[in-house]
């Protein structure tokens, strides 16, 4: 089961949708999920989910150089198959 | 889910694997029940634990009595059992685990033949569908400029009225009762401050707009599945799917969006994303098209800045789809997993917070960076360098300001807009995009002086802006229609073209050789494609060096330049404008 998780990253051939994931393999999404945490520590897969976020030295036009950028957005999660993006 | 029936336990349940596996745990359980230093460890316990590499308990066994020959035989078992499956222990271990609750699972549960979708579910069926999820995203887009242009006009209208009529009406009062008036320093006040911050400020209601239903899309979850459809897109373009999501953020600024590239994982996507990203129309170039589509295409407003966005959009694929295939060579990708999050219904608040926080922002820059630009022009407006005038009298052609940006001006002129009052104001947008409109009323509202009103007092100036802000209130609930073809506006109450209006039609015709509207419009692309500021140039910097930030100023100003040529110049061939 752990090794189709990793297959059904490298035979996809568009990005995919967690859900339709779980729905494909026939898998609850909180078993996916921990196989995906597991893979994740494993380093065969990688997780992201970052802030867009400015650095205080963003220039002198911008105007929320005092506080939090108001155009920050938290980004969707996203899970990566480890050396494919070379 | 049923539970068929439950059975008193009266035995452990052991995970069964593989008998290969179980023959080495079975060896192996039997070397360690012979320690005794390791009697209060279950044998097989502890067998399964050092297959899978468990360090301390390693170190342990190492450390005890009689545990080297353990250890050789876990030597071995590990060995044989990688001859077998050729993958770590572990993972096979782990694998034949989860294969075990998942067995178990469906021999004790019933689930319907048919898994009940959410509603979320029904949803992302239809938004992310590979034919209907572009156009969805499409029509969302073009819904959004038709509210910012359409529904946030009577508002733009009543701050412009505000802004030249009783705030101007007050300040001059102000100004002679301290003996100032009629004097550089009324100028400045009037024809730089008020004219250049006054003149973006106008556009506070349009960004409102703008900003409330970005706030809607992105609380609603919806702005992921764009993200999702449109890496789709680009996937199979041969692009890196996840480099959209930086480049959405851009819609609101590119700053922000140049440092989101750090969410992908190669210096390469990174810089390739980079360079794409200022194409994304931020939300300081919408003021420019608002004003020049108000004044050249004032029916077809809404869909001559979605039109310029969707261009964006497609210059930033086209230019990835060229270096992918030139400067940033990679082997094919494989796709990635993305994880959507639940749709919510957005709360009051929460738009409401999203909405304010960005226009503060944009309130901020013109009390800052724009009002400080403002000064600036006003003062190089002020200096003669030719003719008769004096300080703050002098014609505006002979001023040190038309001097300087019409040493620049006759590289447009093959574009349509080879005046100093154009490039002028393309030049000063490199400071913030907004300037651009600032640098504009600054320059046409002085050209075109308006007629001076009558006096009035502060209550009457007050009672006139309670009046207009109701009439614009209502006249915005009666635009709402429009966005589904309904009008219900008066034909007749249709707003008069202003002094501004007037003297940058006849700049353009007269710059263009009567093809005004062309003319608008290669202006128009040029600010979407062309450098968007000083902000975006630092970040660029930072993000990928001097040699990338170089190479991204010089392509985009090469870029907008060609595609203004061509929308002017092939415009022209087709007999249109």
């Amino acid at each position: 089961m752990l090794q189709q998780v990793l297959r059904a990253f490298e035979e996809a051939h568009e990005p995919v949708n967690l859900v339709d994931l779980a729905h494909k393999l026939g898998i609850d999404k909180p078993a996916l999920e921990g196989m995906i945490a597991y893979w994740v520590r494993k380093g065969r897969l990688k997780e992201s989910q970052a802030d867009s976020s400015c650095s205080a030295e963003c220039g002198p036009t911008c105007a929320s150089r005092s506080g939090p950028c108001p155009f920050v957005g938290k980004m969707p999660r996203i899970i990566t198959l480890v050396g494919t993006d070379e | 889910m049923t539970v068929i029936g439950t059975a008193a336990l009266h035995t452990p349940i052991y995970v069964r694997y593989q008998s290969d596996i179980e023959n080495e745990v079975t060896r192996l359980s039997t070397a360690i029940g012979q320690i005794s230093a390791l009697q209060r460890y279950n044998p097989r316990w502890l067998a399964i634990q050092l297959l899978e590499g468990d360090s301390d308990l390693l170190i342990e066994v190492q450390n005890t009595s009689g545990g080297a020959a353990v250890l050789q035989m876990l030597t071995d078992s590990q060995a044989r059992l990688q001859a077998i499956y050729n993958e770590d222990i572990d993972i096979i271990l782990t694998d034949q685990r989860y294969r075990f609750v998942n067995t178990l699972v469906r021999r004790v549960l019933i689930r319907p033949a048919s898994q009940r979708e959410t509603l979320s579910d029904r949803v992302d069926k239809i938004v992310t569908h590979r034919l209907l999820g572009i156009p969805i995203f499409l029509a969302l887009m073009w819904l959004v400029f038709k509210l910012t242009t359409d529904v946030a006009t009577p508002y733009l209208e009543w701050v412009d009225a505000v802004i030249s009529g009783p705030l101007t009406n007050q300040m001059v009062v102000l100004l002679r009762l301290a003996g100032l008036g009629d004097s550089w320093v009324e100028s400045l006040v009037v024809d730089g401050i008020i004219a250049g911050v006054g003149g973006v400020l106008v556009f506070v209601p349009v960004l409102m707009t703008l900003y409330l239903s970005l706030a809607i899309l992105e609380d609603s979850g919806y702005m992921a599945r764009a993200a999702f459809v449109m890496d789709r897109l680009m996937h199979i373009l041969g692009l890196h799917g996840k480099s959209f999501l930086p480049m959405i953020v851009g819609f609101g600024c590119n700053v922000p969006a140049i440092y989101a590239t750090r969410t992908l994982e190669t210096e390469k996507d990174r810089i390739l994303t980079g360079l794409l990203v200022p194409f994304m129309s931020c939300s300081a170039r919408l003021p420019v098209y608002v004003l020049l589509a108000a004044i050249f295409f004032p029916a077809y407003s809404g869909l001559v800045v979605f039109g310029l966005y969707i261009l964006g959009i497609v210059a930033a694929i086209g230019l990835g789809f060229a270096l992918k295939n030139t400067l940033f060579k990679t082997k094919d990708r494989v796709p990635f997993i993305m994880e959507l999050p639940p749709y919510r219904l957005p709360t009051l608040r929460g738009i409401w917070t999203h909405m304010w926080e960005r226009t503060a922002s944009f309130i901020r820059r013109a009390g800052t960076v724009i009002m400080a630009t403002s000064v600036l022009i006003w003062l190089l407006m002020a200096i003669p360098t030719g003719g008769d005038g004096v300080f703050a009298e002098t014609e505006l052609d002979d001023s040190a300001f038309a001097t300087v940006a019409g040493v620049v001006a006759p590289i447009f002129t093959p574009l349509g807009f080879g005046s100093w009052e154009a490039s002028g104001a393309l030049v000063t947008g490199f400071i913030a995009k907004e300037v651009v409109v600032s640098t504009m009323s600054q320059i046409y509202g002085v050209a075109e002086e308006e007629e001076a009103a009558e006096p009035t007092t502060l209550v009457e100036d007050l009672g006139q802006v309670i009046t207009s802000f109701v009439g614009a209130t209502i006249d915005t609930l009666r635009a709402v229609p429009l966005i589904i073809g309904i009008d219900l506006t008066d034909a007749e109450e249709e707003g008069e073209s202003t002094g501004l209006m007037r003297a940058a039609q006849s700049s353009f015709e007269a710059s263009s050789g009567g093809h005004g509207a062309l003319a608008a419009l290669a202006f128009m692309v040029f600010v979407l494609l062309y450098t968007p500021c000083v902000a975006v140039i630092a970040a660029a910097r930072q993000e990928f060096g001097n040699r990338w930030m170089w190479f991204s100023v010089v392509g985009q100003l090469v870029i907008a330049w060609v595609a203004a040529l061509l929308v002017f110049q092939g415009g022209r061939l087709v007999g249109w404008g």
